[in-house]
């Protein structure tokens, strides 16, 4: 049983949660490896995917997460374009509990709008992404990714580089990472950081932390989403902040390369190290990160529909 | 509490007994009453009989006397947002919070920024039963590009200048208004942001703007342009008032233009006296305000300046919004928070019972120091003027509610607080306007 | 953080089978099924989570050891089939471990205990999930009645008419240290 039924941002999940979600998340990764990919379990049970702001991986995980428990599964996609005010999200979310429906997952571009949301309906939401504000089932994978491959958190270096000012997935990686214990640090131009640093471990170039990092955390760097565009150029960003074949080989063996997907490529990520099919490097984990995120939400649905 | 009652309800003549009076000009209340006739305080005495038979006693033993209060900033959305708030509900409102003077500011719709439009609220004020004085906009419809006909404004009774919601970005037209401002003796109140820094912002850029993923406007914002406006006021002898100051660099800045003895003062709203950005942490709206309410170090800061005089007054920045226009994502709400009703509750329960400050000195902040300022014949109780006066029961406490709101619009930064200082009546121009319960 | 719903007091009404009636009904099972299926050659053996598993071991093992053959063995958990998901989720679901192909097999499923039928409903669905076995048949030490759904064993150790209010609690050495089968005074788990 979690402490919560609404998973909204790390801040709600204690860690005896999340080591519990780790040990449900195993189970269900093995049940993805037969040959009939379902249980039962939430059989008659109907989960909304409620996304106003695009997203295609993330959705589609919930999706099959959902079917692979024999839940049924509403996509409601909204143009951002098409609800500006306020009022139309209750409209929209007001309709859907029409259809008695047993849980919403919710993502949007403005940060606290999933809490916004729970606080006025009596059925779970998991934040799917909320503005700049948590992304906590990505944090959760993320997690669950390290663990099958190093086999413990305590005392992992982490190192998380890229646009932490405008990432959500940035603050609830964070978040749970220092609260498994281990050791964050951020590597960011001042442009992408928070004007108060207290409390930050910061490094300005991926060559400071290259060697000794455990776990590289590559965020996406999107250049037409800055407010005022104040970082100068991808060639900038490539000199001291993006991953390429020559710093890849610099980390330490055992060493891994995480990102959120999708990949920009040839910015926080070249060609070269992401491959064609697959990445030619063994330590970059980006699919067991999606393969990860099928099995820790259905976790979370066992959990939280269980309630 | 009795009331010894032998008249009609609005009488014109009133008799307060045994009240703790803080008269807005002493530095200690003293016990004493006071006697009020035909909308003038007639007379104030250890003892005063009640000489015929149509005078309301009050029996005001245990309680506080102090003057109507004096709110400097309140936003009346009339004309033009009457959904909002009305001139009179927003005069209601402020009743009900024991203001009896208040200043409203020209961002309606259309611009307080034409004579006739003065006069307008002027008139409508009149009917209130309080005293309703606006401000007139320093630009014309507050497009910060053309200066108002300042002279024909203050001649049609505007109270003072300011372009209250938006600053003067352009730095040659804020220094020609304050040496023109100087003709006409009136104080032009300043709302201090530089939009370079707080455009897309929704609240302070700090700890928690970090963590809560929402955009921060930054200290910088304000401080650069008081620091603009102090040197251009320097230079050019005007007589500036700085409005909702919210940073310590403010404090700091102003306190030291006054020694240097720049024409400078300024005011504080109750709630960055009452909160810090910790409270962003519930997502909750009514904490969407600009200025932002900011860190404890920068309200540690204010309270700071309070005590040392920096700050010359409290005020409201009363600002009414729907309920659609603030119960949505805090990316969409509009900023801003109702205040006449929580005025004296919030400053004296921050500020006295939280901070130690004398009681006397509060009321003189939120009476006598902004009539003062603003050139007003109002916040003092003293023989023969005016007769506004609050009754309020400094020890009694109630939980702010939101069925209880009197204002038009509900948004209340304190729904859910606990205050202390009750308003039990509003008199104003000599009439029992507000009773409570 | 598993919650465990409140247990009354167990209070010991009856002694059902000691260690040595334990170990001769297992092998009188384990020479049952040989007979039944002439040999062992189309048989696995599934042990359900969790007294189900270290019988179920035991048994595979006999059946080898009689019929001088491997036996595969596997384990099976079906938190997630159950019926009564909602009321009885657990934080500690089992693993499932099975290695091999049940098609064509004759899968001999192991259970301590048979009451109501529907864990047994609920391995039904799960084996089938893994492929089309030729048949499953079910052993179960206890038969103690109370059936909600029309299952049986074909292989029982002791059938034991109960009551509601009672339980039947295994104890085996490699999970509790002991081989005992005793009846309680009490309501637990629903099996």
């Amino acid at each position: 049983m979690l402490s919560k039924s609404s998973i909204l941002s790390i801040a709600d999940i204690s860690a005896e949660d999340v080591m519990q979600i780790m040990e449900t998340a195993i189970s269900f990764r093995d049940i993805s490896k037969r040959e009939i990919k379902k249980v039962p379990t939430l059989r008659g049970k109907t989960v909304v995917n409620l996304f106003f702001e695009p997203s295609t991986r993330t959705r589609t995980s919930f999706e099959v997460a959902a079917k692979r428990l024999s839940a049924d599964m509403i996509n409601f996609t909204a143009g951002s374009s098409s609800l500006k005010k306020g009022e139309s999200i209750m409209d929209t979310v007001r309709t859907i509990l029409a259809m008695q429906v047993d849980l919403l997952v919710m993502r949007h571009s403005h940060s606290g709008a999933a809490g916004m949301v729970d606080s006025m309906i009596e059925i779970p939401v998991i934040n799917a992404g909320d503005g700049k504000h948590q992304h906590p089932t990505q944090a959760l994978l993320d997690l669950f990714t390290i663990k099958e491959k190093f086999g413990r958190f305590e005392g992992l270096k982490v190192a998380i580089a890229g646009d932490f000012l405008n990432s959500r997935v940035a603050r609830s990686d964070m978040m749970l990472f220092e609260e498994m214990g281990m050791d964050v640090t951020l590597v960011a131009p001042t442009m992408l950081l928070p004007q108060d640093f207290s409390g930050f471990k910061i490094k300005s170039s991926i060559d400071d932390v290259i060697e000794s990092t455990d776990i590289l955390y590559m965020l996406r760097m999107q250049f037409e989403r800055q407010d005022r565009k104040f970082y100068p150029s991808v060639e900038e960003y490539n000199r001291f902040l993006s991953l390429n074949g020559s710093r890849i080989e610099k980390m330490k063996d055992g060493a891994a390369v995480m990102h959120p997907g999708p990949v920009n490529r040839g910015i926080e990520i070249t060609d070269e190290v992401m491959g064609g099919r697959k990445s030619p490097y063994k330590n970059v984990l980006i699919e067991d990160q999606v393969t990860s995120g099928v099995a820790v939400r259905m976790a979370l649905l066992y959990h939280i529909l269980g309630q | 509490m009795t009331d010894d009652y032998r008249g009609n309800i609005m009488s014109i003549k009133i008799l307060i007994k045994n009240a703790s009076i803080y008269d807005g000009i002493k530095a200690k209340p003293f016990k004493a009453d006071l006697y009020i006739k035909d909308g003038i305080i007639e007379d104030i005495d250890n003892y005063i009989k009640a000489d015929s038979k149509d005078i309301r006693i009050i029996d005001a033993e245990g309680k506080a006397l102090l003057p109507g209060l004096v709110d400097m900033h309140v936003h009346l959305r009339d004309p033009g947002f009457e959904e909002k708030e009305t001139i009179e509900s927003g005069a209601a409102a402020a009743l009900a919070g024991g203001v009896t003077t208040l200043v409203c500011m020209p961002n309606t719709r259309p611009v307080l920024d034409e004579p006739a439009l003065v006069e307008y609220v002027i008139d409508r004020g009149r009917d209130t039963g309080i005293n309703i004085y606006p401000a007139a906009a320093m630009t014309r419809g507050l497009e910060g590009s053309q200066i108002t006909s300042m002279g024909l404004l203050a001649e049609a009774g505007a109270a003072g200048f300011s372009d209250d919601g938006k600053a003067v970005a352009d730095a040659r037209l804020m220094f020609e208004i304050m040496r023109y401002s100087r003709q006409w003796q009136k104080p032009l109140i300043l709302h201090e942001e530089v939009y370079s820094f707080s455009r897309s912002g929704l609240v302070h850029e700090g700890k928690y703007s970090t963590s809560l993923g929402l955009e921060g406007i930054s200290s910088l914002s304000d401080d650069l342009m008081i620091s603009r406006d102090i040197v251009l006021a320097r230079e050019s002898g005007a007589r500036i008032h700085i409005t909702h100051i919210s940073t310590r660099g403010a404090v700091e800045m102003i306190r030291q233009a006054k020694k240097e003895g720049v024409d400078i003062s300024c005011d504080v709203t109750a709630h960055h006296l009452f909160f810090d950005d910790s409270c962003l942490e519930s997502f909750n709206t009514n904490f969407k305000v600009k200025p932002p309410i900011r860190s404890a170090e920068d309200r540690a800061a204010l309270i700071g300046g309070i005590k040392d005089g920096t700050i010359d007054a409290i005020i409201s920045d009363h600002a009414p919004h729907l309920d659609t226009e603030k119960n949505t994502t805090f990316r969409l709400a509009q900023f801003g928070t109702i205040g006449l009703e929580t005025l004296f509750g919030a400053a004296y329960t921050s500020l006295c019972r939280d901070d130690g400050l004398d009681a006397v000195q509060l009321v003189k902040l939120l009476t006598s120091s902004p009539a003062k300022l603003m050139g007003f014949d109002a916040g003092t109780l003293k023989k023969g003027k005016r007769a506004d006066a609050v009754l309020a029961d400094l020890e009694a406490g109630y939980k702010v509610k939101a069925e209880d709101i009197v204002s038009k619009s509900k948004n209340s930064a304190f729904i859910g607080q606990q205050l202390y200082g009750s308003i039990i009546y509003t008199i104003s121009n000599g009439k029992i306007m507000y009773e409570s319960g | 953080m598993a919650r465990h719903p409140r247990r009354k007091p167990m209070i010991e009404k009856a002694s059902i089978l000691s260690a040595e009636d334990l170990d001769r009904v297992i092998k009188r099972i384990s020479h049952e099924i040989l007979e039944h299926n002439r040999g062992s050659e189309s048989l696995v053996v599934i042990g359900l989570q969790k007294r189900g598993v270290p019988l179920g071991r035991r048994i595979a093992a006999n059946i080898g050891a009689f019929d001088n053959s491997e036996v595969s063995f596997g384990k099976l958990d079906i938190s997630f089939y159950r019926d009564d998901f909602a009321s009885n989720i657990k934080a500690d679901i089992g693993k499932t471990e099975i290695d091999f192909d049940v098609t064509d097999k004759n899968v001999i499923l192991v259970d301590d205990v048979l009451y109501t039928g529907r864990t047994i409903r609920a391995a039904l669905d799960a084996i089938i999930d893994l492929g089309r076995p030729k048949s499953i048949q079910l052993v179960v030490l206890i038969d103690r009645g109370h059936r909600e759904l029309p299952i049986r064993a074909d292989y029982v150790g002791k059938n034991l008419p109960t009551s509601k209010n009672e339980m039947v609690s295994v104890r085996l050495t490699e999970t509790d240290g002991q081989d005992s089968v005793v009846l309680v005074e009490g309501s637990g788990d629903v099996k």
